[in-house]
């Protein structure tokens, strides 16, 4: 089984937001993925981008400069 | 009991909404419809008198149960919020096809796994435009579909659906106003106390797990990710055990008495409608209750939907038929889906395309 390790969590308003979040982090090569919503989070079934937490600075700006609005940052292990 | 952290514990949620089924079908629910969402609705709107076939009348307190303890499990865990304001018609809309689309089927996705674990082949054949309908609806997510945000709101309104139904469940109990069929699959149930349980246990499981059949192969396509197939595998094995052990198991197409029909196409499309429409509202019927118990009016909303287009489709004349066996001549009369109910499906996969590529997340902003 993977190991989980601490991660940064992004959760969004919307489905549609996080689908937006990967778009622009593969055309700028910002790192992370698209995960579920992690259960320990919230009891909705949404989308999450998943980055590792040194990338916390690099996230926000692209964010900033996209428009994406976040609902919440987590740290957690995932 | 954190059901959610380890696919193992996902897969215990499935195998205890599983039991609940199987103990439910043993007790007297519908052959093969131990557990059926679409089914329950259509039975309880004739219930309330929003259809007039007089054998699928009968308020189930599956239904009741399900939304009450996702509410009841929800606010004793503080996981209660009360949101609203994502595009409410459409999500009535949304319901509506789910509806049509499931009683063209003849049962939701839970019912059509339900089906595949006793051998139902059409369900297996129907399961083909189930995975393309979520497959539809996950082009649509990438192509930028939103129907907005939900908001925070007033905690009475997320309250509102729960405590309908407790009106209903008091209606059934103390008085005689709702309508019971008397023959036909609404005449089939489990004792009442015994549906009410099962509802609430497979409510709370459902709610712990993030249950949800598009949600799980949405995940599997977009993120390769199994954690909500594990729930519905779970729930498949037991359901197979039930079925082989009691002897309910037959691997066939027609096969009287189990209400199905063998119109292949049909069949595809009335669950291609379901997987489509399930993922543009963020979950499938069963979902559906879970979200509206857990404050989401815009589930909520879709849930009226659901029971609207289940009346719809008695009342219009758009439900399918089961194979069933002729009393009198012993002969298999095959099922059928009436023209109406064809025209009906067309439709609503015309309606999820409007809808899918004409709601933007740019068109919010």
């Amino acid at each position: 089984m993977r190991k989980k390790e601490l991660k940064l969590v992004v959760t969004f308003h919307t489905t549609a937001d996080a689908m937006a979040m990967e778009k622009v982090c593969g055309e700028h090569r910002v790192p992370g993925r698209l995960i579920p919503v992690p259960r320990s989070i919230s009891a909705g079934c949404g989308l999450a981008w998943c980055a590792p937490p040194e990338a916390r600075e690099e996230v926000l700006e692209i964010m900033a400069e996209k428009g994406i609005e976040q609902e919440a940052l987590h740290e957690c292990m995932v | 009991m954190n059901l959610s952290d380890s696919k193992k514990k996902l897969a215990l949620a499935g195998v205890i909404c599983g039991i609940v089924a199987a103990c439910l079908a043993y007790f007297g629910n519908p052959a093969n419809m131990a557990f059926c969402i679409a089914c329950f609705i259509r039975d309880t709107a004739g219930a309330l008198g929003m259809h007039s076939a007089e054998a699928v009348q009968y308020a189930r307190p599956e239904i009741i149960g399900l939304v009450l303890g996702a509410f009841l499990i929800s606010v004793a865990t503080k996981e209660y919020r009360s949101t609203a304001g994502s595009s409410p018609m459409v999500r009535f809309v949304l319901g509506m096809v789910l509806a049509i689309g499931s009683l063209v089927f003849l049962g939701c996705p839970l019912r059509m796994i339900i089906r595949m674990s006793a051998g139902d082949l059409n369900a297996w054949v129907a399961l083909i435009g189930f995975v393309l309908g979520v497959g539809t609806g996950v082009i649509a997510l990438k192509k930028g579909f939103s129907l907005g945000r939900a908001h925070l709101t007033n905690r009475v309104s997320g309250g509102v659906l729960p405590v309908l139904m407790l009106g209903v469940l008091v209606l059934a109990l103390g008085t005689t106003l709702l309508k019971s069929s008397t023959s036909g699959p609404g005449s089939m149930h489990a004792p009442i106390l015994l549906s009410l349980i099962g509802g609430l246990i497979f409510g709370a499981a459902a709610q712990k797990s993030r249950m949800c059949f598009a949600g799980s192969i949405r995940d599997v396509i977009l993120m390769r990710n199994f954690d909500l197939l594990t729930i519905i595998g779970g729930f498949f094995v037991v359901m197979l055990v039930f079925n082989a052990v009691t002897g309910r198991f037959t691997l066939a197409f027609d096969t009287p008495g189990v209400i199905a029909h063998s119109e292949h196409l049909w069949n595809i499309l009335g669950m291609y409608a379901v997987g489509f429409a399930a993922v543009l509202a963020g979950g499938c019927p069963l979902r559906q209750l879970i979200l509206a118990g857990q404050g989401s009016s815009d589930s909520a909303v879709t849930v009226l939907g659901m029971f609207a287009g289940a009346a719809a489709a008695h009342n219009f004349g758009l439900a399918a038929s089961g194979t069933a066996l002729d009393a009198e001549t012993q002969e298999i009369v095959a099922g059928a889906v009436p023209m109406n109910g064809k025209a009906a499906v067309i439709l609503c996969i015309l309606v999820c395309f409007v809808i899918a590529f004409t709601n933007k997340r740019s068109e919010g902003k």
